[in-house]
């Protein structure tokens, strides 16, 4: 089948402004538009930029709006998106190059979340793990699943609108981390997100659960920070 | 170097959220309408006279009030959603058939008051 590609192009060595480039390429229903893509830049145009890597929706590297919403281009199939097809970059980050934007200022929101297990208890005298029961292990389940695309950050309006708004990732991995019974920062997070710039910010508008590629329930996970916060507790 | 932030005022329209994202953006539309009309009522009531009389039939015009009364009903029961949702995120699970349920509450509510201000407003 015939499918029109229609590709946002910038190089800012050569120019002025951003432009669309069209390609129209032969491609199968169950084709990703990654392979589109890779097809674009292996035959047409070997200047095309974008990021992949493991191409399998694990690493999320090759996050883009694909007509219109966020999603991976590795994961998204032709005959789910159609024949028309508009690529374009993520909201909210600077375009570096065509389909790669910057990642810094999202993954500066990631760090101030303390995005790690933090522990001063010594580890139990035997030396085994730090004991976890499934029904603690489930209450963070869902939230572990995150792989950082950006997806969700960077469909969200209040994010548009102020990139100092940590933004729906680094409330999911705050999440990931409050909610983990072997934790003890658990305060020191809360006080990062209770701040202006933090979950109040959120306005339940749900495009990060919408666009999550690991459907992750993105609007769930800041609601239950929002009532640790309102609750000052975490149970 | 780099192109400045990849965002404009427009990508909030543009951008395809589905039913909640329309619901956001209508819940901000209709947060100004509200403004507007009590704006204009305390402006009716600042200025006397035929300035004040002229404001009194803008929004007082059945147009107007049908245009009100979607600014009002729908912020309200948008509102409501959002409260509930706040309040128990456990819920936040079934946000689709909320919005299901908003449009459910909000289109005949709305309808018979379309009814009653259009017919009165044609009858004159």
């Amino acid at each position: 089948m015939e499918i029109t590609l229609k590709v946002f192009r910038y190089n800012p060595e050569k120019d002025a402004k951003w432009h669309y480039e069209t390609y129209v390429i032969e491609g199968q229903p169950t084709d990703r538009v990654l392979d589109l893509l890779e097809y674009v830049k292996g035959y047409i145009d070997g200047t095309l930029s974008f990021r992949r890597s493991c191409a399998h929706g694990v690493c999320g590297s090759d996050a883009m709006r694909i007509n219109g919403r966020n999603r991976l281009a590795c994961k998204a199939l032709v005959r789910d998106v159609g024949t028309k097809i508009t690529v374009e970059p993520l909201i909210g980050l600077k375009v570096i190059k065509d389909l790669i934007v910057d990642m810094e200022p999202f993954f500066d929101n990631y760090k101030k979340i303390l995005p790690f297990l933090i522990n001063e208890t010594p580890p139990p005298a035997d030396g085994k793990e730090r004991y976890q029961s499934p029904e603690d292990r489930a209450i963070f389940d869902d939230t572990t699943k995150c792989i950082l695309c950006a997806c969700c950050t960077t469909s969200c309006p209040s994010f548009w609108a102020n990139d100092d708004y940590v933004g729906p990732a680094a409330i999911v991995n705050a999440h990931r981390f409050i909610f983990d019974s072997r934790d003890e920062a658990a305060n020191e997070r809360l006080k990062v997100l209770n701040s202006m710039f933090g979950v109040y910010r959120c306005h339940t508008i749900f495009n990060c659960t919408e666009a999550c590629p690991r459907e992750i329930q993105v609007t769930k996970a800041i609601g239950e920070v929002k009532m640790a916060i309102l609750r000052g507790k975490i149970k | 170097m780099a192109r400045e932030r990849n965002v404009g005022v427009f990508d909030g329209f543009i951008y395809r959220g589905g039913g909640p994202m329309l619901a956001w953006l209508l819940h901000r539309i209709s947060g100004i309408g509200i403004v507007v009309f009590v704006g204009l009522h305390i402006l009716a009531n600042a200025f006397n006279g035929q300035i004040g009389s002229a404001i009194n039939t803008v929004f007082m015009s059945w147009v107007f009030q049908l245009l009100v009364f979607f600014c009002v009903i729908f912020h309200a029961i948008n509102g409501l959603r959002i409260i509930i949702l706040d309040l128990w995120p456990a819920l936040l699970e079934h946000q689709r058939e909320a919005i299901w349920i908003e449009w459910g509450f909000f289109l005949p509510i709305y309808a018979i008051a379309a009814i009653v201000i259009i017919s009165k407003g044609l009858a004159g």
